[in-house]
């Protein structure tokens, strides 16, 4: 059984926010960050979605060098993440992080990689204060390549060893658009032990070694221990035109012009028949099932859409998704 | 890459989207509580489905008096507690519910609203989850449902005809409760007014929602009318019109707080929760 998922904001549900966006000079703060998780679960549990990336804000400011007041929000919110942990955990439901680009654990700047490692720790802390299992992972890329990719690659594995225990075991790598490929990953991979998250549409944009999509999935859901369920990121390139709109400080008449999509750019939608394709493939070489983080703008609508679209076009599939 | 993940992690809405919860306050004790020692409570098994928010706003009951039956203040909520009775209220550690659990929500202090926020009807409310835009923008309670385009413009429509239905209903049938988009409690009937799907349920009864079935309606003696959103879109003063025409046949609204019953939700006991 396949489970979807989506990232972070709901759309289907007006004014149902991810985390407590408030300002510093507001006191933003986790506890009520985790009143909108709550009600967030409520939102899964009646679409019965069982995966669900949370914000990496969750905690406001909580590893912010400058803030040290909101450094304690973990420990002030033992409770509360228990309880919001024990109803992900009643309802069925995966939860992951992604942290923000920011986040740079090879960056060659000591400040830069040990803030990253911070933050990489909280995470890791966050989720186990829910009292996940090892399934509830802080996804993370390699980084930047600052002029020599080789030892960029070295650098996020002597950071990495640098990392307490607990995010070292919820640390997963994931393969990006342009710098590090799968092969990259597997490299980091036996050096550090750290599963992969293979990313569909990355893989699609950068695979200089010409890896197969069969091939290179294998490879990344091998790296998983054999009682978490690896995961997988699915997204579509944009296609559509691009359409900027200006206002005319002259005249003060709206212009528009159009452009091309990025080719890397994420479509709103997931493209139904490529879905299809990709769990067709993995299918026939009896791959172990991996749950799937829909990594498209429309986040749950999205979700909400393939599934009618799968039960419409290969309802053999949509048997095996939830 | 950097595009999209900017993208999905930027989530700062206007200060005037920031989410409210609108919830009941019937006595003087938790006014004061709130006031002075800022803070209100909620127990776990009754909380609304929508709990986060920026904001809590107070409907106050009849218990206020002069200022009852409205909403009057809120407050920007700073903390969100899980906590149990006896350790809210230690003068009260041998009350029946001193082991459950409650969401102390911690707030700052309490502004007094541009306007009030009246029930025409003197309706009992428990939660109302909305912006702060609404809530300073509300004219009446009615106004701080957020709903589906076609409910905003029906619900518009409503006022400007002065076709003066209730909003939001909730029924309670065991344990389960299902919603009305709009009710008109006339003399002789109860007319129920849905138009298609709505806002998200669950203002806080704890019970199971659902949306209403028409048979259950009908069974519950109330005449069902249902407006699509092509039909509201197309022929609002058709939607209208048949509106009036039910009312009528069912002998005209309501007034005062002369209201069945059936309107009421899964409400806290006279003391408060």
């Amino acid at each position: 059984m396949i489970h979807l998922g989506f990232p972070v904001k709901v759309l289907d549900v007006a004014g149902l926010k991810s985390h407590d966006t408030r300002r510093w000079r507001n006191d933003p703060h986790l506890s009520v960050s985790l009143a909108y998780l709550r009600d967030t679960l409520g939102y899964l549990r009646q679409q019965e979605i069982h995966f669900y990336r949370l914000s990496p804000e969750l905690a406001p400011y909580a590893t912010h060098p400058d803030f040290p007041q909101f450094h304690n929000q973990i420990a002030e919110c033992q409770r509360e993440l228990a309880a919001v942990g024990e109803i992900a955990r009643a309802d069925g439901v995966r939860l992951s992080v992604h942290p923000g680009q920011y986040v740079v654990l090879n960056a060659p700047e000591e400040q830069l990689a040990e803030r990253a490692r911070r933050e990489v720790i909280h995470q890791a802390r966050l989720l186990g204060a829910m009292g996940l299992g090892p399934e509830a992972v802080v996804v993370l890329h390699v980084g930047g390549v600052y002029g020599d990719h080789r030892a960029a690659r070295e650098r996020f594995v002597r950071q990495v060893e640098m990392l307490s225990l607990e995010a070292r075991r919820r640390l997963a790598v994931e393969n990006d658009d342009h710098r590090f490929s799968v092969d990259d990953c597997l490299w980091i991979h036996g050096r550090t032990g750290l599963p992969l998250t293979f990313d569909y549409l990355h893989f699609r944009s950068n695979n200089p070694e010409g890896m197969s999509l069969v091939e290179a999935l294998a490879c990344c859901l091998a790296t998983w221990p054999a009682n978490v369920p690896p995961k997988v990121h699915f997204s579509s390139p944009r296609t559509a035109m691009v359409v900027i709109e200006q206002r005319d400080a002259m005249s003060d008449r709206v212009r528009r012009r159009t452009r091309a999509p990025q080719p890397t750019q994420h479509a709103d939608y997931v493209d139904p028949f490529a879905f299809t394709d990709f769990l067709r493939a993995a299918w026939s070489t009896e791959l172990p099932d991996f749950d799937v983080m829909l990594e498209v703008k429309a986040r749950d609508l999205a979700l909400l859409r393939l599934r009618e679209d799968m039960a419409r076009f290969a309802p053999d599939m949509a048997r095996r998704l939830v | 890459m950097e595009e999209l993940r900017s993208d999905w992690q930027a989530e700062e809405v206007a200060p005037e989207e920031a989410p409210v919860l609108v919830a009941v306050m019937n006595n003087q004790r938790d006014f004061e509580i709130a006031r002075q020692d800022g803070w209100y409570r909620i127990p776990v098994k009754h909380a609304p489905r929508r709990l986060g928010a920026e904001y809590l706003a107070f409907y106050q009951t009849k218990a206020f008096g002069e200022e009852g039956w409205a909403v009057n203040y809120y407050a920007s909520i700073r903390r969100v507690h899980l906590v149990q009775r006896w350790d809210l209220l230690p003068q009260e550690a041998d009350h029946p519910r001193a082991d459950d659990w409650y969401y102390k929500i911690e707030i700052g202090p309490l502004q007094r609203l541009p306007h009030s926020i009246p029930s025409q009807r003197l309706r009992r409310i428990t939660f109302i989850p909305t912006t702060l835009a609404r809530l300073l923008s509300a004219g009446e309670i009615n106004d701080l449902w957020l709903g589906s385009e076609e409910e905003e413009r029906l619900w518009e429509a409503f006022k400007r005809n002065e076709i003066r239905v209730e909003r939001r209903v909730f029924l309670r049938e065991g344990d389960e409760a299902y919603l009305i988009d709009f009710a008109a409690l006339c003399r002789r009937g109860k007319v129920a007014i849905l138009c298609g799907g709505s806002g998200p349920l669950g203002e806080g009864s704890g019970l199971r929602e659902r949306p209403a079935a028409d048979y259950e309606l009908a069974a519950a003696g109330w005449k069902v009318m249902r407006f699509s959103p092509q039909q509201i879109e197309a022929s609002l003063e058709d939607c209208l019109a048949l509106v009036q025409q039910a009312i009528a046949q069912e002998g005209g609204l309501l007034e005062g707080s002369d209201y069945s019953s059936a309107m009421e939700q899964g409400l806290p006991p006279a003391e408060g929760w």
